[in-house]
C-alpha cells in the first residue's frame, strides 16, 4: 500500500471520528417518545396506506408495535431516532416465539431480519375487531 | 489514476467544516438538521469504503475511457470554453439517465440504494456512497463522451465538479433559493423531494446540477409545504452495519433469482419491488395507491391496484 495512501486513509478515519463525535455530542437527533396507541397508528398509516389496523398492540417500552390488519401483522421497529416497518402474515405473528416479554418476529428480509418487541403477552388470546382506521 | 486537478479531493476539507458548521449551527438552534450518531457513521463509512472500491475498478474505468478517447470521432480541445460548456450540459445529461437508471431498474438500483438508506438528510448523507457502482458498471454510460472527443481528464474533472456540487443540496437547512436558482437548478429543495419516500414524492428530481432534465423528461414534482419529506427507502433498513448498508439489495436479488430462476431477468432487471406475482410493490404501485387514496386518477402508465400481500 503506498504510503501516501495509507496517511489519506488514516487522515480520513480520524477525520469520520471526529465527525461521529460531534453529531454524538450535539444531542441533535429526532427527538424520540415512547409510542403510544395513536402515534403508532400515524406511523402505520404512514407506512401502510389505505390498510385498515383491526387492533394494535404498543410495546411496554414503547419502542415498537405490532397491528393486525386482516391476513397481515404490521410490525413497526424503533432503530436509532427512527423506525422500520414491515408486514408479515398474521398466522406467522402469532406464531412467533415469545420468551422474557419479548416476541421475536421473523421479518424475512435481509435489510431487516428480524423485530422484537416486548409485550405482556403474546399471542392474544383474542383478537376482537376494533377496526381502527389509522389517522 | 485521478486528474492533476481533483474537484473531489480538493473539496474534502470543505466537506469536513461544512459537515462541523451544520452540526454546530443546529446544536445553537441557528438552523435546522438532524444527526444520530451511528447514521453518521455509517454515512461516513460509506464514504471511507466507496473511496476504496473504487480504486479496486478504478483501472478498467480508466482503461476503457482511455482506449474510447482512441477511437474519437472528434478532436475536442480542453482549453475550449465552448468545449467546458457542451460536456458540463452532456456530462449532466448522462447523470440525469445514469440516476435513472440507478432508480429504475433493480440491478444498478442494488448499487445505488445504500445512499438512501439512511433516514436522515444531512450533509452526511451526501458522503453515503456505494461501494458497487463500480461493478455495476454504470461508468459505461460515460463512454460515449470520450468517443466524441472529450479528453478522459476532463470528463473526469467535470464529474467531480458535479459530485462536489451535489454535496451541499443534501441538507434541510436551506429551505428554498431564489426563484430563478430553483427553475434552473438542482437545490436542496429539489433533492429533498428525491430522498423522500413518500409515495408522491418517490422516483423523482433525478438531476445532478440542472434541475431541467427532469422538467424535460417528465420526472420533476416540487417540494410542498404540506407533505413533509419521510426520508430512507420504502423498506427501511432496520440497524447500522455498513455491509448491510452495502449489500443487503444484491443479497436480496440473488436470493430472489435462486428462487425464482425462471423469472431471473424481471428480479434483476425490473423495476425494484417488482417481483412474479405482483405480490411486491414498485414505485408505480405504491404511487397509484396512493392516488386511489386521494381519489386522483393512476397515470395511464401506472399499472392497476392489485391486491395487498400478506
Amino acid at each position: 500500500m503506498p504510503e501516501g495512501f495509507a496517511v489519506q486513509f488514516a487522515a480520513s478515519f480520524a477525520a469520520v471520528a471526529l465527525l461521529v463525535g460531534l453529531a454524538a455530542w450535539a444531542k441533535i437527533a429526532k427527538p424520540m417518545t415512547p409510542l403510544n396507541d395513536a402515534r403508532a397508528l400515524k406511523l402505520l398509516a404512514d407506512e401502510f396506506p389505505g390498510r385498515t389496523v383491526e387492533q394494535i398492540w404498543v410495546a411496554v417500552d414503547g419502542r415498537g408495535a405490532l397491528a393486525k390488519s386482516g391476513a397481515a401483522a404490521l410490525v413497526l421497529c424503533e432503530v436509532g431516532d427512527g423506525y422500520v416497518a414491515r408486514h408479515i402474515p398474521w398466522a406467522q405473528a402469532i406464531s412467533s416465539s415469545f420468551r422474557d416479554g419479548v416476541v421475536k418476529l421473523d421479518l424475512s428480509d435481509v435489510a431487516a431480519p428480524n423485530a422484537r418487541i416486548a409485550l405482556q403477552s403474546w399471542p392474544p388470546s383474542s383478537t376482537p375487531p376494533q377496526d381502527k382506521r389509522a389517522a | 489514476m485521478k486528474p492533476a486537478f481533483d474537484p473531489v479531493t480538493l473539496a474534502i476539507p470543505f466537506f469536513i467544516l461544512a459537515i462541523i458548521l451544520e452540526i454546530i449551527l443546529t446544536r445553537l438552534k441557528v438552523t435546522r438538521a438532524h444527526y444520530e450518531a451511528k447514521d453518521t457513521m455509517a454515512s461516513l463509512a460509506m464514504g471511507l469504503g466507496s473511496n476504496v472500491a473504487g480504486l479496486l475498478t478504478a483501472g478498467v474505468v480508466v482503461a476503457a475511457t482511455i482506449w474510447t478517447y482512441q477511437h474519437r470521432l472528434f478532436d475536442i480541445p480542453m482549453t475550449a470554453i465552448w468545449a467546458w460548456v457542451a460536456l458540463f450540459l452532456l456530462e449532466d445529461l448522462t447523470y440525469y439517465w445514469f440516476h435513472r437508471l440507478s432508480h429504475e431498474r433493480r440491478f444498478w438500483w442494488a448499487a445505488h440504494v445504500n445512499h438512501h438508506s439512511s433516514q436522515h438528510y444531512n450533509l452526511s448523507t451526501a458522503l453515503r456512497q456505494t461501494w458497487t457502482g463500480g461493478l455495476a458498471g454504470t461508468w459505461i454510460l460515460w463512454l460515449p463522451l470520450a468517443l466524441l472527443g472529450f479528453p478522459p481528464a476532463m470528463i473526469a474533472i467535470q464529474k467531480g465538479i458535479s459530485l462536489v456540487y451535489q454535496f451541499w443540496i443534501h441538507t434541510e437547512a436551506v429551505r428554498r433559493t431564489p426563484r430563478w436558482f430553483e427553475a434552473v437548478f438542482n437545490t436542496p429543495s429539489h433533492h429533498r423531494v428525491h430522498h423522500a419516500r413518500n409515495p408522491r414524492y418517490l422516483d423523482r428530481n433525478y438531476a445532478g446540477i440542472l434541475i431541467v432534465w427532469d422538467k424535460l423528461f417528465g420526472t420533476f414534482q416540487t417540494e410542498l409545504d404540506e407533505e413533509a419529506c419521510r426520508y430512507g427507502i420504502v423498506k427501511n433498513l432496520s440497524g447500522f452495519n455498513v455491509l448491510r448498508v452495502a449489500f443487503h439489495e444484491w443479497i436480496a436479488m440473488a436470493g430472489d433469482v435462486a428462487r425464482h430462476p425462471r423469472h431471473a431477468l424481471g428480479y434483476m432487471f425490473g423495476p425494484p419491488g417488482w417481483s412474479h406475482d405482483a405480490s411486491r410493490d414498485t414505485s408505480a404501485t405504491l404511487r397509484a395507491q396512493w392516488e386511489a387514496g386521494q381519489g386522483g386518477e393512476p397515470e395511464p402508465h401506472q399499472a392497476p391496484r392489485k391486491a395487498a400481500s400478506a
